[in-house]
């Protein structure tokens, strides 16, 4: 019997259907490595995948709720995706996302309650979000200037600042910015109307869609058009795929890369306003939820195109509402949700790896199993 | 505000200090050796948590120490040859595929442990040496400690001469340093690198055992607390080398230490969430420390292949 | 000695001894079953003991593939090799170098952070040991400090240490893959001197390489690849002739059509009143401990190829990199018409293609966009990229499939064209080219050298090499750089101006050294001809 050994080689195919096989890949080795998951933790693997699709789908409540996890998640894999295109790995979104929602409260909580401003109320609102974006950007700026300057790891700086932001949310909700009338429940108090992103659908009870989906779907476009049609895009995507080019073509590769993680930051923190000002209306804990770290997870399974990243935010999203359905019926921890998006992830990478490789199977030639004692 | 300087609380400071080192140095030589066979693990995080728990799983269960250390050792190990077989037989980006493991480590230990929480188990208390743990100040804090922190102690000079001095460091250094040149001399690339990474993981899963066997005895979620990501710093910190690791850990411990210490004592002139912030950003300052340093002595980058994909031909 | 011949008719030259190496109709095919490139088609080579064996080819024509599979890295998809007669099969590297064939690729497999000594235990197994390293250097007459790290070697020190690993295996068959392209021409008389005596002792000896003139003196029989076939193998030397080669016979045979009339006509000295001086560079230092170059000194004026050459490592890397403008230097200056060079003053044409000058992800259009600064502002004007890049496709009749094409899909020689082009397009008063030919083929050499010699009609060129016959066949003066110094500048018309650049590029004292074109800055402390073997 001949041996048969396993030959790669290079696919060749098109756009269309390499992210066919990618996709498909992906979803098939999560759905196993999520099978996986739930069997050891002892949970029925069909009941529990039932579980996940009728927290997602199953009412139109949920269907809302699926919208309502979307927004920030664009918002961060918008942010992990235009680092990654310039190769630089935020994996900070977490801690730019909490900066991001303290900017905007501090602004909800102490400029923007009546009688306390001198602006007029619907003045609040853009500037909560302003004061995000600079809160979310100025926290990534101390990672981009060690990047850029002294060529520290950007993946550990944005990392390690993760812990020491949320330390510091929870210093003021639990310290200073408590609220006085809470009777000691650990947060500060609701934001006033007039900080809060307005419903898309005011009428329907429990619709709890807000207005930040509408821009984090803009940011989507004008980051987009910002990378492929501007020329500060071009240079970035250079600095991204050629460091050397960019040095050759003379670009300052140390200010795009500042700017970019600035950039990033801003989103992520934009991302931490809308669920702060749009869904939760107060500082307290379980405001970061791990949406910042699943940015990484949205970025990759859209492949880091922009466009795709409002997708891939809304599969991630009804696995995330699906995923609490196994909290409440299976009485699974939330950490499921951490389980499936590792898997999600592990299921991207091996999507790119047979969207780029073929698998044959090719039969020894003719003698070779005979001779391959002589030199093996 | 400091602690008074008698001799009976710097002991108890420094073995604090070394204690509290343990998890990190484990965790970094892993990585140290990893690293320099040119594999970029960051999953460090994960194989910690799944080392705590299979770790304290065990050992509620049997009771037997060695079979506790073992299955740490081996959750640790599994989990860096998933990564292995991402990076070296996949191809996939080492910086993602180790972000997943960190998420993986810690959503599976969530939903694994979930039965665990606060539930009593195998504790590894501190071994006195004989004699030497009575020397003052440094008996007990180098010689009476739980015995994964004899090994993180040991395991510095012992991988400083395994990787600089025998035939075996040198198949390793070589295949981070330039892979194909390693491989055209008939090293078997991805064997060692497979090796090297399943042999670090086993260390963070040790390191991990530590944490919910020794250091604060129990299963907690997420009890690793970053542990990972500091021994991943420490890692570039020590520019590669497990002597300078030693040292790395040992600065870390004495800061964590000198946290208990001020927190104990009620310290009121640095806010609480500072201090508990402190060993992140000491260590963000350490690295960027180092990297001035490293850019003032243009020595001791990373190896010259790490993170590189290495596919033999044909 | 043309292609007339049948490649059979050569096939039993005058050996008694069997051969110790065979090749049976080796193929490989790479890119799928259909399509793809048929790299080697049904390949027959005899390699014997004793022997050394000058394979040639141009770039592209398969040598390479099929020393990868003799070497073991890769695997043929149909044929057969045969060692003294046994089938033999190759699953690596390691296998082959058990087999007892080595191979020294013309990119070192090194590990430039190990001593020499860690290398040749890497290789040939058992823990590093400097002083029996420093004997095996000695018993083969190999000049080589096993105790530095290989980062610290020369080119040619590091190829004797390739060599070496080989013969600590104890290889019979030694391959070389262009071993001169590295060598300064005094060196590479040395490296003859030990292939000879390799054969010598028994070994089997390959050389290969495109350069023909360079291997007639060494080899004992020569075979000739094209596009993956051979057309003429073991050919013994002819007694009849000068050389002991037919080099124009085999040279056609090598391409497959005449040259173009290639080098007709190298660059006039300009005369010196009506030319207009473009570049002055004054007292330039590079950057870095010690400087990549130093106190370098000259003037370039419009109409004028001046060619700086060197080893590589002697600094012109760096210098190129200064005045193409991505570099700054630690002192000095070099201004452009009397001012501080840009980018609209300067066109750069760097080494390397794939990853400085162009993107290689990235297409034609956009590439265009990556030195120009045709269209400024805010917004990307993709229009205009298309249009020029559509240009400079027709300028040097680039073979691509339009502006959308990526760069990575193209060839090299299309590439180096297209960058050209895109440079030629600023109409800068000064273009920079560094090692314009690397890696091509003839053809692409003869374009791009007449492209090289148009723009000199209208600007100042500095061509930056480590090629001496390139340097003199288009320059109108030849700066050579020795350890960062310039060690003197040589007319090419003058007698033994190749012998000289050679010279000077070994960094050998340089007996013609008098008047303004001598050794400009050449440090009395160090000439380095005592450092070398």
């Amino acid at each position: 019997m001949r041996p048969v050994r396993l030959v790669l080689e290079p696919r060749q195919a098109s756009g269309a259907w390499r992210a066919a096989i990618s996709l498909l890949s992906a979803l098939a080795l999560a759905g196993l490595l999520g099978s996986l998951v739930f069997a050891l933790a002892g949970v029925d693997v069909g009941a529990a995948w039932r579980a996940l699709a009728q927290g997602a789908f199953g009412s139109s409540y949920s269907l809302g709720e699926i919208l309502v996890k979307a927004a920030p998640l664009i918002l961060t894999g918008l942010a992990v995706a235009l680092c990654c295109r310039l190769n630089l790995w935020n994996v900070g979104a977490e801690g730019q996302f909490v900066l991001g929602a303290l900017a905007a409260g501090y602004v909800g909580l102490f400029l923007a309650p009546a009688g306390a401003q001198p602006w007029p109320a619907h003045f609040a609102l853009p500037l909560a979000l302003a004061a995000a974006a600079l809160g979310g950007g100025a926290w990534a700026l101390a990672p981009a200037l060690l990047k850029a300057r002294l060529g520290v790891s950007e993946i550990l700086s944005t990392l390690l600042l993760n812990y020491v932001a949320v330390l510091f949310m929870e210093h003021l909700f639990y310290g200073p910015w408590r609220d006085p009338a809470g009777q000691g429940f650990p947060g500060t108090a609701e934001l006033p109307e007039a900080v809060r992103l307005p419903l898309v659908m005011p009428w329907l009870p429990g619709a709890r869609v807000h207005w930040g989906l509408a821009l984090a779907l803009a940011l989507a476009l004008a980051l987009w058009f910002l990378l492929a049609r501007t020329r500060w895009g071009f240079r970035a995507r250079v600095l991204g795929q050629s460091p050397r080019a960019a040095a050759y073509a003379g670009f300052h590769s140390a200010r795009i890369t500042v700017t970019a993680l600035c950039l990033s930051g801003a989103l992520a923190g934009l991302a931490g306003a809308g669920e702060l000002l749009g869904v939760q209306h107060r500082i307290q804990d379980g405001l970061a939820s791990g949406l910042g770290f699943a940015g990484i997870v949205v970025a990759f399974l859209a492949r880091l195109n922009l466009l795709a990243v409002p997708l891939a935010a809304l599969f991630l999203g009804a696995l995330l509402v699906g995923a609490d359905q196994l909290q409440t019926g299976l009485r699974l921890p939330g950490a499921a949700a951490l389980a499936l998006e590792a898997a999600l992830l592990f299921g991207a990478l091996l999507g790119e790896f047979l969207a780029a490789n073929r698998i044959r199977l090719v039969r020894a030639p003719a003698g070779e199993a005979g001779e391959a004692r002589h030199a093996s | 505000m400091l602690p008074s300087p008698d001799w009976e609380s710097l002991a108890l400071l420094g073995q604090i200090a070394v204690k509290s080192s343990t998890a990190v140095l484990l965790a970094a030589y892993g990585e140290i050796v990893a690293e320099r066979s040119g594999v970029l693990n960051l999953g460090l995080e994960g194989m910690l948590l799944l080392g705590a728990l299979a770790g304290f799983a065990v050992g509620a269960a049997t009771g037997d120490p060695a079979a506790a250390l073992g299955a740490a050792a081996g959750a640790g190990a599994l989990g860096a040859l998933a990564h292995g077989i991402f990076v070296l037989s996949l191809g996939a980006e080492q910086v993602l595929s180790g972000l997943a493991l960190s998420l993986l480590g810690a959503g599976l230990t969530g939903v694994l442990g979930r039965d665990l929480l606060g539930a009593p188990g195998l504790v590894l208390p501190s071994v006195p040496l004989p004699v030497l743990a009575d020397v003052p100040v440094l008996g007990p804090a180098l010689c009476n400690q739980p015995v994964l922190t004899y090994l993180a102690l040991l395991l510095g000079p012992l991988l400083w001469w395994a990787l600089g001095r025998t035939r075996w460091g040198l198949l390793v250094r070589a295949c981070g340093e330039n892979a194909s040149a390693a491989y055209a001399s008939g090293v078997p690339v991805r064997l060692v690198r497979y090796g090297c990474t399943c042999f670090g993981g086993a260390l963070a899963g040790l390191g991990g055992a530590f944490l919910s066997l020794s250091y604060t005895p129990g299963w907690k979620e997420g009890l690793s607390a970053g542990q990972g990501w500091i021994a991943i710093a420490m890692v570039v910190f020590a520019a590669w080398r497990p002597l300078r690791a030693l040292w790395g850990g040992l600065f870390f411990g004495l800061l964590t230490a000198l946290q208990f210490t001020w927190q104990a004592e009620g310290a009121q002139w640095l806010p609480l969430w500072v201090l508990r912030a402190a060993p992140y950003l000491l260590t963000l300052l350490v690295l960027a420390l180092a990297q001035t340093s490293a850019a003032l002595r243009r020595r001791s980058g990373p190896p010259a292949d790490l993170g590189r994909f290495f596919r033999p031909g044909g | 000695m043309s292609g007339g011949r049948s490649p059979g008719a050569n096939a039993a030259p005058m050996a008694p001894a069997p051969p110790v190496l065979s090749c049976r109709g080796l193929t490989k095919r790479f890119g799928g079953p259909e399509g793809g490139v048929l790299a080697n088609d049904g390949v027959d080579l005899d390699l014997f003991a004793g022997r050394v064996h000058a394979l040639l080819g141009e770039n592209g024509a398969g040598k390479s593939t099929l020393m990868s599979m003799l070497s073991g890295a890769f695997r043929p998809d149909a044929g057969a090799l045969l060692l003294r007669g046994e089938p033999l099969v190759l699953r690596s590297p390691a296998a082959a170098m058990r087999a007892g064939i080595g191979m020294v690729h013309q990119r070192f497999a090194l590990v430039e952070a190990l001593t020499g000594a860690e290398n040749l235990a890497l290789a040939a197994g058992g823990a590093p040991s400097p002083r029996a390293a420093a004997e095996l250097a000695e018993a083969f007459g190999l000049l080589l400090d096993p105790k530095r790290r290989v980062s610290e070697l020369s080119m040619g020190e590091r190829q004797r240490l390739e060599i070496l690993k080989l013969l600590a295996c104890d290889a019979r068959i030694l391959i070389l893959d262009e071993p001169t392209s590295v060598l300064a021409p005094a060196e590479i008389s040395g490296l003859y001197g030990t292939l000879r005596r390799l054969a010598d002792q028994g070994r089997a000896v390959v050389l290969v390489t495109h350069k023909l003139p360079e291997i007639a003196d060494v080899a004992d029989e020569v075979s000739v690849l094209r596009r993956g076939r051979m057309l003429a193998r073991n050919m013994p030397r002819s007694q009849g002739l000068p050389t002991g080669w037919d080099l124009a016979g085999l040279s056609r045979l090598m391409v497959g059509r005449e040259l173009p009339g290639a080098s007709s006509g190298r660059q006039r000295r300009p005369g010196a009143s009506a030319r207009e001086t473009v570049l002055r560079v004054r007292g330039l230092c590079g950057q870095g401990q010690p400087p990549a170059f130093a106190d370098v000194h000259f003037e370039v004026a419009r109409g004028e190829v001046l060619a700086v050459v060197g080893v590589a490592g002697n600094g012109q890397e760096a210098l190129a990199a200064v005045l193409g403008g991505t570099k700054r230097p630690a002192r000095g200056t070099a201004t452009v018409l009397g001012r501080e060079a840009d980018q609209a003053l300067v066109a750069y044409v760097p080494e390397d293609r794939h990853g400085t000058a162009t993107v290689p992800g990235m297409t034609l259009a956009e590439n265009l966009l990556l030195s120009t600064t045709g269209s400024r502002g805010a917004y990307l004007q993709g229009g205009a990229g298309s249009r020029a890049a559509r240009a400079a496709i027709a300028a040097l009749g680039v073979v691509a499939s339009g502006p959308q094409a990526l760069a990575r899909d193209l060839s090299g020689g299309n590439l180096q064209k297209f960058i050209l082009a895109r440079e030629l397009s600023k109409s800068a008063p000064l273009l920079v080219v560094e090692q314009p030919t690397q890696g091509l083929d003839v053809l692409a050499v003869s374009e791009v050298h007449a492209a090289i010699r148009r723009a000199a009609e209208e600007s100042a060129v500095v061509l930056v090499t480590g090629d001496p016959a390139e340097a003199l066949a288009l320059a109108g003066r030849v700066a050579v750089l020795f350890r960062g110094r310039v060690a003197g500048v040589v007319d090419p018309g003058e007698a033994g101006a190749f012998a000289r650049v050679g010279r000077l590029m070994a960094g050998l004292s340089d007996p013609a050294a008098e008047g303004p074109a001598g050794p400009v800055g050449v440090p009395g402390g160090k000439p380095g001809a005592g450092g070398r073997p």
